[in-house]
């Protein structure tokens, strides 16, 4: 398994790190997005939008 | 009547591009109906180049992604952005530019792509200087909306702006970069890209076509015209938030996954096809979503032929975006490649969601901008049936059609030689390719029946002078 995952990390590109950091990022930004919008605190608040459009 | 609407939005334009989008539907199904015929009964391509499948299938496939999916957009986009935001569009003039520029832009296909004029990028083949005019007049519809957006009245900006404003963005900046080219006189050029980045990034287009202009702008109509044609709110708000940012992160990783098996390195097709099968969850998650807000409601489909589109279309929406991700995966992908399964893909996708949902939001619009009824409500109902049938008979041959040829090319004998050679291959898809000529026929006649059902809706309209006293009639705005 370890070798499965051994990543020789000298032999990124300045490409390779760019994709990988923008990868973990979004991963983290998705987790934050998931976190906040299933927080049962915040279902009033996100759920009062949809009538917006039954008074247009 | 919806005169305060009338009043109170500016809905000139919206009007145009909603009519030359039902007339650019027949126009872009009769050419692909052509063409499905020229594959049954080659005799048909009646040996002039003009009329050639190579020529016409981007005539086609333009014609329908870009004159009749644009206008869709455009309309729906101008005319809910207004509507959500609770203010006029922000430039008139502007909004008249990007309806007479997107014309210009689809007139100059209609012309260079039968003489031959052609990129030889799928989906992208039009010359540089009409890739320029795009990118122009994409800009001032982004503009505009992003303008109108920025002088509502509202706090909040409903989630169906997030998905057009997405579109826009991602569709201006996949379609500079991929349109890069180095021109060698007015009618030809070459991509700046070459071999395997070319692939690359014809595909990073290709898929993020799909991706964001008819799948992020047509749900953008999903997340307007579905609850206001139910007249109740989308079931979940928090899951349409998820959908979005899902989407928007998740779709640009998948154009890999059209070049399984090829030069491309083998881990990049691997990556699209995982992220592929990874937006099976918000792709479902916005269906059920869209679904769902007819909770209560399901009894009007017996009656609202309106509402039968959009469920038909969200039911394929399902489907392929199910379909999709499987046919991705590298074993599957080995037999669904280069196979007519891919075209039942394309079609199940672009006839079932992308112009279901888009006929759909016209019909909706059409009783509120012209002020008037429908000419034929029963009309409506024979073309849901006629484009719902068409689609299932296209879809299905070509299903089959794909499988039978995907194990006729790799079905070897006893001394390891190929069984078949390609041509029996050709031969044996005859039967389907003719059924796929049928129900594409039945969809282009149902879209015959809406012009027919639109124009004379539009006459009603202009001998009651409906959209004049709406104009003009005494309200409290």
């Amino acid at each position: 398994m370890s070798n499965y995952f051994y990543t020789d990390y000298s032999a990124m590109t300045t490409n390779d790190w760019i994709g990988l950091s923008v990868t973990v990022i979004i991963f983290i930004l998705m987790a934050i997005a998931y976190f906040k919008v299933f927080r049962p605190k915040n279902r009033d608040k996100l759920e009062k939008h949809k009538f917006i459009i039954m008074d247009d | 009547m919806e005169a305060v609407a009338e009043q109170k939005y500016n809905f000139d334009v919206v009007r145009w591009f909603t009519v030359m989008a039902v007339v650019y539907v027949v126009v872009g199904t009769l050419v692909g109906v052509y063409i499905a015929s020229e594959l049954a009964w080659p005799v048909l391509n009646l040996d002039s180049p003009y009329l050639s499948f190579g020529r016409l299938r981007p005539l086609h496939t333009n014609a329908v992604i870009f004159a009749f999916g644009g206008c869709v957009l455009m309309a729906t986009a101008f005319y809910s952005v207004q509507r959500t935001c609770g203010v006029k569009l922000w430039s008139s003039k502007m909004a008249w530019f990007t309806f007479i520029g997107w014309n210009v832009v689809i007139v100059a296909a209609v012309i260079t792509l039968p003489l031959g004029i052609n990129q030889s990028k799928e989906y992208a083949e039009l010359e540089w200087p009409i890739d320029i005019a795009i990118a122009v007049v994409w800009l001032s519809y982004l503009f505009n909306f992003v303008m109108t957006i920025i002088h509502r009245k509202t706090s909040h900006i409903y989630v169906s702006n997030w998905f057009f404003l997405g579109m826009m963005v991602m569709i201006t900046y996949l379609h500079v970069v991929n349109s890069l080219a180095i021109p060698v006189g007015l009618f030809k050029s070459y991509s700046i890209f070459s071999g395997v980045h070319d692939a690359m990034i014809q595909w990073w287009w290709g898929h993020n076509a799909v991706g964001f202009y008819l799948t992020a702008g047509f749900l953008g109509i999903m997340y307007y015209f579905v609850p206001k044609q139910v007249n109740r709110p989308v079931f979940s708000y928090r899951l349409s938030v998820i959908h979005f940012w899902a989407l928007m992160f998740g779709y640009v990783w998948l154009g890999a996954h059209h070049l399984q098996y090829t030069a491309l390195p083998d881990w990049t097709g691997s990556l699209g096809a995982a992220v592929s099968i990874a937006m099976i969850i918000p792709s479902w998650g916005g269906a059920v979503n869209g679904l769902m807000t007819l909770s209560g409601a399901w009894d009007r489909l017996r009656t609202d032929y309106v509402l039968r589109f959009f469920v038909i279309s969200l039911a394929f929406y399902a489907m392929s975006t199910f379909e999709g991700p499987i046919m991705s995966i590298k074993t599957v992908n080995a037999l669904s490649h280069y196979t007519d399964w891919t075209i039942g893909h394309v079609h199940s996708g672009a006839l079932g969601w992308v112009a279901m949902v888009g006929m759909g939001a016209i019909y909706h619009m059409m009783t509120r901008l012209f002020h008037v009824k429908m000419y034929s409500e029963k009309l409506i109902n024979i073309h849901f049936w006629m484009a719902t049938i068409g689609t299932v008979i296209y879809v299905v041959a070509m299903w089959v059609s794909g499988l039978m040829q995907g194990l006729m090319w790799r079905t070897y004998d006893e001394y390891g030689a190929l069984a078949y050679t390609f041509a029996e291959s050709v031969e044996a898809m005859h039967p389907y390719y003719a059924m796929r000529a049928v129900g594409g026929l039945l969809f282009f006649l149902g879209a015959v029946i809406m012009l027919y059902n639109v124009i004379l809706t539009v006459l009603m309209a202009k001998k009651a002078g409906s959209i004049q006293l709406a104009k003009t009639v005494d309200v409290k705005l």
